[in-house]
């Protein structure tokens, strides 16, 4: 019996099959090519939304005007100006930032929602599942948009327009919040159907034999058995987030003095970019959003494979 | 059960050529068929069967044939001949060679077991003959798979369309999974009917009624969902569809694996008489000895891809050869044996994407021997019938003879098949024709 | 009886049969599957008891009533001298569950796929309570490991369930049930899904396991050459009822209740039949009865080739036939065999298919090479 193997032993044990499980999974995903494309998207436009500053400098320069009326792009201003004579790129850049921030925010509030309610739905069964699921049917049937719409001022009324939180005004929060609440239904429906399944195996048999309670068998049990859904599923969030955002924005529910992507096609818009020919003013956000949108489709479904482990049979 | 006569049937005998090699058939007929597993069979000693030579069974046979060979057969050739099949899987990390040069022949009217533990090869093997397989596997060059001597091996997919179901027809394991959860019974097993042989709906259904009838479940049920029927009821309605379209030949994998024991012992049952009745040829995967002790007249033991032993049934059984049929035997838990004398198989079956070198068994061989760690042990076929891959018999010793996969294909089983002498007239030959 | 570890006492699980509609409407009364009617059955400390039949036996039921993962209707369950019938409720189980624990039949399902066998096998500890410090815990993970066979432990304690084989994933859920301690296992088919020559370690392992721990098995199976390999004592369930019980070799050897005389008859072995011998076998017509609908009389009377009136009318108690062993049948009297059972005998012929219309293949259906009509050699 070896059982003189001393904890450190074994740490290092663990740390070397992690190590190793991580290695795998890279070497994995390296395979994917769709998934490396959607990576490298991604890492670019995370990078303009984290490091604004670095590449056009604050935002302060980005109100700035300080070129002409619509002028196309020159060596001075590379994607060219607005009709306030703002920079393009400038504003691009910026409203990566203001972008991504909602669709991240806003799929956490998705997926927590969404998973806690599937979860709980999909194993506590009976009248609970019944009712957690008519009370998700009535936010499912809700259209987004017309419920949005609606919210929006709404809620501004309510909180006010001036507040900042974490340097990001108040108003972005309140279409986070609409973002978040009239799009996780979709997810507890998808989860839940899951952790139907998941429940009728037998290791979730096994752990109430051994006298593990709901929570436990929830959290250890279910989540784990379900974050590969969860994790495809925010992917897709993220991206229905951030076209949400632009089509608030675009008709003018957002924040006019945060130049999301959304705001910028708002303005540009506004002044007839399209038929007075400026493509220079609305492709540029344009392009970002459909790239974005892009990445994380690619991202999802790599991911989907990779962490499959059905398709990971070893013989 | 008995056969009749010496050896001399009704139909007399087919002189040409081997008269020689008969006459030993012969003697090892009558010394294995009088204690063949046919044996438990309830047709049993009647008229029906009669012992005839091999050549007059496959002549009946094919006469009673519902609808002629292929164009390009030989209506000598045997029935399934696999030459020295080798198929391949790539996978990420290499080649897995799940089937690495296996021959074997049927004939036409007899059940062949092929045996051995999970991943093997054995239902690779099987999937290979009608090229039925996943999209990373290759079958190599130089396999060949003959069907009354059309190699199967180079046929296009649509070309292999005309043998499969038509000629090979094969029941799963699952039956649950196997059907269609949302069809009627009798219409999916109308649909080959009507598919691959042209048949109207009405007259489809009709015998697929009538297929349901023959594999014991009323006809009235055939309108029911698979969900609706019970475990053994799913797989005779499996067995029902692999008869369609009147095969030559049905690969049951694992038939009966996941059935209670009455279940199974019902399903042996009926697949012996069907293959008695129809003039079936049966191949049967599993890795439970005792299903093809009850059933086969044949088996064929794999390990890692390739053909430990091969013989009579009772033959091999009962004096196996190989040492890991040996183990086998010896793991398997026999009610009418001592208890508590189980045998365990130390280690694993190796890693098919590096296979050990020599003999594949030798690892996990209680006998191995220094030769068995660097040369692949040939096949040897011993005077009784088997063909044994082992360095503990060589060619030479016991009057074994090395072969190579075409004497394989030449060599005639001394075993020969029942016979259907009278039975049911099959689709195409009957008054109506 | 002081021996007896648990025993179970008219024990009786009915699950409810949901009305529909249509049984409202029509006030018919609902019926219940009867999947356990009322067994006793005591299992004596360090014993191996068999407890065999058919799927829709109620012989998994048993063994979740036993574990506490389903709740009887009636009957009582006592454990080691204390009634635990109505001991419910996570706390209150703790105790018990240290004792009794269960392993199920597939390995690839009872083993979440996204925890580490680290992780499995601590579980119970953690959920229990037991060796609070993470050191203590691997430390007796590691020991259970190596218990089970899985040498050198700590290259398999982080994996996961998809690099193991089989087998090793069973040893994985044993040693996982084992780090309790517990004194009575349940196991539920434990080696069913497994090749043959694993299920014969396995089976050692778990024969190994009672020599140094002194554990006492309820070993579910289908299988009764399993069952009589193993066990010391065999119970054979038909339809929720014990049929028949005693020690194994004389239920093998000298069966007195029909059933299972035809089980033994129709057990797999590896050995084809000799001449004669072959015959001896009695295959059941029909399959087991739905358990909302048991015959009346003896349960096993529409299947049974020796019924006669008494069957159907009135059901047999369990009697007492010497030697320790008891069985369910009007015919049976201790020191007299069965009569014989009448073997398969040559059944109706097969009906007939008639031949389709035509039977030449469509031109559609063969593309490459379709067949002329020529006459067949």
């Amino acid at each position: 019996m070896s059982t003189a193997v001393t904890a450190r032993d074994l740490r290092a044990e663990r740390w070397r099959l992690r190590a190793r499980n991580t290695a795998d999974f890279a070497r994995r995903f390296a395979k994917r090519r769709d998934g490396l494309v959607g990576i490298a998207i991604l890492v670019f436009f995370s990078a303009l939304a984290l490091f604004p500053d670095l590449f056009v400098g604050p935002l302060q320069t980005a109100s700035t005007a300080t070129g002409g009326r619509l002028e196309p792009p020159s060596t001075a201003h590379w994607l060219g100006t607005d009709e306030l004579g703002r920079d393009i790129m400038n504003l691009t850049v910026h409203g990566a930032r203001i972008s991504m921030v909602i669709g991240l925010l806003a799929t956490i509030i998705t997926i927590v929602i969404g998973a806690t309610i599937g979860i709980v739905a999909g194993y506590a069964g009976g009248i609970i599942d019944t009712s957690l699921m008519r009370f998700t049917d009535f936010f499912l049937v809700l259209p987004t948009f017309v419920l949005a719409i609606a919210l929006v001022p709404l809620i501004r009324e309510v909180v006010g327009d001036e507040a900042e939180i974490f340097g990001i005004r108040a108003k972005l929060f309140v279409i986070i919040f609409v973002i978040g609440i009239t799009s996780w239904a979709s997810t507890a429906r998808i989860i839940r159907s899951q952790a139907l399944s998941v429940r009728e195996r037998a290791f979730v048999t096994r752990a109430r034999a051994i006298g593990a309670g709901p929570g436990r068998i929830m959290w250890r049990h279910l989540l784990p058995n379900v974050v590969n859904l969860i994790v495809a599923n925010a992917v897709l969030i993220f991206a229905g987030a951030i076209l949400t955002e632009t089509f608030l924005s675009f008709i003018g529910l957002g924040d006019p003095f945060a130049p999301s992507w959304g705001q910028i096609l708002n303005a540009s818009q506004t002044v007839g970019a399209p038929v007075l020919g400026a493509w220079w003013y609305f492709l540029p956000p344009g392009a970002s959003i459909v790239l974005v949108v892009l990445s994380f489709t690619l991202l999802g479904a790599a991911l989907d494979d990779v962490l499959n482990p059905r398709l990971r049979v070893r013989r | 059960m008995s056969f009749i006569g010496d050896g001399s049937g009704p139909l007399g005998r087919d002189m040409d050529g081997a008269a020689r090699e008969a006459a030993e058939q012969d003697r090892l007929e009558a010394e294995v068929a009088g204690t063949r597993p046919g044996a438990a069979s309830p047709v049993g000693d009647d008229a029906m069967t009669a012992r005839i030579s091999a050549d007059a069974a496959r002549d009946l046979i094919r006469a009673q044939r519902p609808w002629p060979l292929p164009k390009q057969a030989d209506p000598k050739a045997p029935l399934l001949v696999v030459e020295d099949l080798r198929t391949h899987f790539k996978l990420e990390s290499g080649w897995v060679k799940a089937v690495d040069g296996v021959s074997f022949r049927l004939d036409d009217g007899e059940a062949l077991g092929l045996v051995g533990e999970s991943g093997c090869g054995k239902t690779t093997t099987a999937l290979s003959l009608v090229k039925l397989l996943p999209g990373n596997a290759r079958i190599r060059k130089g396999s060949q798979v003959k069907l009354f001597d059309i190699d199967l091996v180079p046929k296009s997919e649509a070309a292999m369309r005309r043998y499969r179901w038509r000629e090979i027809s094969m029941v799963f394991q699952g039956a649950m999974n196997a059907l269609n959860p949302v069809r009627r019974v009798s219409e999916q097993i109308a649909e080959p009917i009507e598919q691959r042989l042209g048949v109207e709906r009405g007259a489809s259904l009709r015998r697929a009624g009538e297929l349901l009838e023959l594999v014991g479940i009323p006809a009235k049920r055939g309108s029911t969902y698979p969900h609706e029927l019970s475990g053994g009821m799913r797989q005779r309605a499996m067995i029902a569809m692999a008869l369609a379209c009147d095969p030559a030949i049905v690969i049951g994998d694992e038939p009966t694996t996941a059935l209670d024991v009455m279940i199974q012992a019902q399903i042996l049952e009926l697949l012996e008489r069907l293959r008695r009745e129809l003039g079936l040829s049966l191949i049967l995967i599993t890795h439970d000895l005792s299903v093809t002790a009850e059933t086969c007249d044949r088996v064929l033991v794999m390990y890692a891809g390739k053909v430990a032993e091969e013989g009579p049934v009772r033959r091999v059984y009962s004096a196996p050869r190989h040492p890991y049929t040996q183990k086998l035997m010896g793991a398997f838990p026999n009610i009418h044996a001592d208890r508590r004398a189980l045998e365990v198989i130390p280690g694993q079956p190796p890693d098919l994407k590096d296979p050990p070198p020599g003999c594949r068994f030798h690892p996990r061989c209680p006998a191995v021997m220094e030769v068995c760690k660097v040369e692949v042990p040939p096949e040897v076929r011993f005077p009784d019938g088997v063909r044994v891959a082992c360095h503990l018999h060589p060619a030479g010793k016991d009057g074994g003879v090395q072969v190579d996969a075409a004497d394989v294909a030449d060599y005639r089983a001394p075993l020969v098949a029942p016979v259907p002498l009278g039975g049911i007239d099959r689709a195409g030959e009957g008054p109506a024709a | 009886m002081t021996d007896d570890l648990i025993r179970l006492e008219g024990l009786e699980v009915h699950f409810p049969l949901h009305a529909n509609l249509e049984d409202v409407v029509l006030r018919r009364p609902r019926g219940a599957v009867r999947a356990v009617d009322g067994i006793d059955l005591a299992i004596q400390k360090g014993e191996i008891l068999a407890l065999v039949g058919e799927s829709g036996s109620g012989k998994t039921t048993t063994g979740r009533v036993i574990v506490k993962l389903t709740r009887q209707t009636a009957g009582s369950i006592v454990f080691d001298g204390q009634d635990v019938s109505d001991l419910w409720g996570q706390r209150r189980l703790r105790e018990y569950r240290k004792r009794v624990q269960i392993i199920f039949q597939d390995p690839y399902e009872t083993l979440n796929p996204k925890q580490t066998i680290n992780d499995f096998v601590a579980e119970p500890l953690q959920v229990n309570g037991i060796a609070r410090s993470l050191a203590e815990r691997e430390q007796r993970v590691l020991e259970a490991l190596e218990s089970v066979g899985l040498r050198p432990a700590r290259e398999f304690a982080f994996r996961y369930p998809h690099e193991l084989s089989g087998g090793q994933r069973q040893r994985v859920v044993i040693a996982g049930a084992m780090i309790l301690e517990p004194e009575l296992v349940v196991a539920d088919e434990p080696v069913s899904m497994l090749d043959v020559s694993i299920r014969t370690e396995l089976l050692r392992l778990m024969l190994d396991l009672r020599e140094q721990r002194g554990l006492t098995y309820l070993f579910i199976t289908h299988d009764l050459s399993l069952a009589w390999v193993l066990a010391d004592r065999i119970a054979v369930m038909y339809l929720g009822k014990i049929v028949e019980i005693g020690p194994a070799d004389q239920v093998i050897r000298s069966p007195h209740h029909p059933y299972t005389q035809a089980l033994v008859s129709v057990s797999p072995t590896p050995e084809p039949p000799a001449p004669g011998l072959g015959a001896q076998r009695t295959i059941l017509e029909g399959e087991t009865p739905d358990a909302a609908r048991i015959p009346s009389g003896c349960r096993f009377h529409p299947r049974c080739p020796l019924a006669f009136d008494r069957c159907r009318s009135e059901e047999p108690p369990l009697v007492d036939m010497g030697r320790g062993q008891s069985a369910a049948c009007w015919l049976a009297e201790p020191g007299r065999p069965l009569p014989t059972m009448p073997t398969t005998a040559a059944p109706a012929p097969l009906p007939e298919v008639t031949p389709v219309a035509t039977p030449e293949p469509s031109a559609k259906a063969d593309p490459t090479d379709a067949d002329p009509a020529a006459p067949p050699a």
